[in-house]
């Protein structure tokens, strides 16, 4: 709700603007109606303006314009920072978890069935990066460290198998293995496991939720089907996904020799070129024969952190909210306090015989330059300092590791927002000025 | 040319203040006149009244018989621009623009092409004799200087009256001299007619005819 209630703030802030511009287009061109006029005009008011800022205070000009740089960063950096988190949330749950697409078994069904056939249709699907299949079996973990009997250490996770070829084209596990081994397509009583579940290696959840693994470490593993295996940890894994961090994996050929099943999986994993295009490519699997199966994008399993995100994205649009106000006023001040200091020119130019509405929109031009060039200048400090900055020094946060995320959408909303607080600080000072007796301009009255 | 008639200003306030109390007078076409008096006595609201810089609280201004009172704000921003002149006692120039520029500025929105701009502006300075001071800013010149720069810009655009609110109050003698004797040499010259105030009495040696004030009235003629 107070997601919708800040876009509808923003949408306004766009609204606003376009009237304004709308406003000042019509002063332009409908309300003088000799377009040489207008055009006269507008030159003397970009000629008053340009004299202004060429031959004014340098020092005014140039805190003028680092005011609106600041603020213009401002608004960008902080709503960027909890983009980053979203989109590194985001990531993390591609890279590491569910890919962009899972393809589950029907209705009434234990497993998706002639799996190698399907992967194939999957992967000669034009834009498909791969897939992989995953059997994925209930189990208890058990470990004794000392191999007595006593202090055994329980957990009870799914594990998963995978086909580590496929896995590595589908998901990022094999790029964050933290000490040992990924797992080869011949292993058969290895096993790696997320860092939640080992314990160490900066875990995040509280001690008693993991059994105190390390590599080289044997656990037993019963499951569900009242199987018990022994395996080796061949190594632990942190992708600083807490969902990914709790997984279990074993090999392919393992899980079939344990669940007595071929050719068969839990679920497939589907990666694909350009994130965002989920719905398209599902329309595809359908249409080349995957009819039975329940297909999803990776949105629908993000559950909880689908509502961290959304909280996230809340208080970002807040921040941005009152960022955008608080610059609006700051610069709404900065240009206020130099037109008053301008009003005796003013006064004079009306006493020469100046049209108000010249006056007022050489403020205006000069408000408007100001504002362009602190929306220029924090552009180029964005881009060409912060983002590569962030890029090369990502902040670590417990959810993964955050760099600024510059959107389009929060671009545009801060420039407008920088340009709506700029015309309204260029012209009301203005409009007052030149509405003023003349002589009390001058008198500065 | 100029009918004042019946003219009155109140400045409203806690205790409104009356500065003009009904004056009417007439001025000629080329005439240089001065209105003095003692300090308080009404004669700058007279001239901000006749000048178009302030609104009466009742009363006639007719200039070339059209009754400037009733014409609408942008009315008397273009009369002022076309027909009228002003000259005030501190200079007011505005500081980002050189002289060249301030002296154009007013044809500039005449909407005169900038070639006959120029050439007019820089005659006008030649008049006043700062042809040497094109470049500078205002802050470069002296007050003498200043106000020629001032008169210049007020006359450039050969306007039928020129306004001159004490322009010699903030200058030297020697500066002064010079800018009464330029107002003589327009109003001989070009026929320009002058309205100035002043409180110097040495100053009626280079006007035709004064007007003296005292307490919001003419109090005389001379």
């Amino acid at each position: 709700m107070i997601i919708e209630i800040c876009l509808i703030i923003d949408y306004f802030l766009v609204i606003v603007s376009c009237i304004l511009v709308f406003y000042f287009h019509c002063i332009f061109i409908f309300c003088i109606p000799d377009f040489n006029l207008m055009l006269k005009n507008l030159k003397i008011s970009f000629f008053l303006a340009y004299k202004s800022i060429v031959r004014g205070n340098k020092g005014t000009l140039s805190l003028t314009v680092l005011i609106m740089t600041l603020a213009f960063v401002n608004l960008i950096f902080i709503s960027s920072i909890f983009m980053g988190i979203v989109v590194s949330m985001n990531e993390g749950a591609i890279e590491n978890e569910f890919s962009n697409i899972v393809i589950e078994p029907g209705v009434d069904e234990n497993y998706i069935k002639q799996v190698a056939n399907m992967q194939s249709l999957i992967d000669s699907t034009p834009g498909v990066m791969g897939s992989a299949a995953h059997y994925v079996a209930g189990a208890i973990e058990n470990f004794d460290e000392n191999k007595d009997g006593k202090d055994i250490k329980s957990t009870s996770r799914p594990i998963k198998s995978i086909n580590p070829e496929n896995e590595r084209r589908v998901t990022k596990i094999h790029e964050n293995m933290v000490a040992g081994e990924y797992l080869q397509k011949s292993d058969r009583d290895k096993i790696i496991l997320g860092r939640e579940i080992s314990g160490g290696y900066e875990a995040s959840l509280e001690e008693g939720m993991s059994i105190g693994v390390d590599v080289g470490d044997e656990i037993e593993v019963i499951f569900g089907n009242g199987v018990k295996r022994d395996y080796e940890v061949k190594g632990i894994f942190s992708t600083k996904n807490i969902g990914a961090d709790q997984m279990i994996f074993i090999t392919e050929k393992e899980m079939e020799s344990v669940l007595g099943t071929h050719n068969m999986a839990s679920e497939i994993l589907v990666k694909i070129e350009q994130t965002g295009q989920e719905d398209k490519y599902i329309k595809e699997f359908r249409r080349i024969g995957i009819t039975e199966e329940d297909i999803k994008p990776w949105t629908e399993y993000m559950g909880m952190v689908a509502s961290v995100m959304g909280s996230f994205n809340m208080i970002s649009a807040i921040l941005g909210i009152i960022g955008a106000i608080v610059a609006g006023i700051t610069i709404f001040i900065v240009i206020y306090v130099s037109v008053v200091n301008r009003r005796r020119q003013i006064g004079i130019l009306k006493a020469i015989g100046m049209k108000e509405k010249i006056i007022i929109n050489s403020y205006i031009l000069q408000a408007l330059f100001y504002a362009i060039l602190g929306i220029s200048l924090g552009m180029i400090i964005v881009f060409v300092l912060l983002v590569p900055y962030f890029l090369n020094n990502p902040l670590n946060f417990p959810m993964g590791w955050v760099s600024l995320a510059v959107t389009q959408n929060n671009l545009i909303i801060s420039s407008v927002s920088l340009f709506v607080a700029a015309l309204i600080g260029g012209f009301i000072p203005s409009w007052q000025g030149a509405k003023q007796s003349i002589l009390d301009a001058i008198w500065g009255n | 040319m100029i009918e004042v008639k019946n003219l009155t200003r109140t400045y409203e306030g806690r205790v409104p203040t009356q500065a003009l109390k009904g004056v009417s007078f007439e001025v000629e076409a080329g005439e240089f006149l001065a209105i003095m008096g003692r300090s308080g006595c009404g004669k700058s609201t007279l001239l901000h009244q006749l000048g178009l810089l302030d609104t009466p609280t009742s009363g006639e201004v007719t200039i070339d018989n059209e009754n400037v009172l009733e014409l609408l704000d942008r009315e008397q921003a273009e009369f002022r621009l076309k027909r009228l002149g002003y000259v005030f006692q501190e200079y007011a120039l505005l500081p980002e623009l050189t002289v060249l520029e301030a002296v154009y500025l007013p044809l500039m929105i005449q909407g005169t092409e900038k070639k006959e701009y120029i050439e007019k502006a820089v005659e006008m300075l030649e008049k006043v004799g700062l042809k040497d001071r094109l470049n500078h800013l205002p802050a470069e010149l002296s007050g003498g200087e200043q106000q020629r720069v001032a008169i210049a810009r007020a006359i450039v655009n050969t306007p039928k009256i020129l306004f001159a609110d004490e322009p010699c109050a903030n200058l030297d003698s020697e500066s002064s001299q010079d800018v009464l004797e330029l107002f003589c040499e327009l109003n001989k010259k070009t026929g320009q007619t002058i309205i100035m105030v002043t409180h110097e009495k040495e100053d009626r040696e280079y006007v035709e005819r004064v007007i003296w004030m005292k307490d919001g009235l003419i109090e005389r003629e001379e």
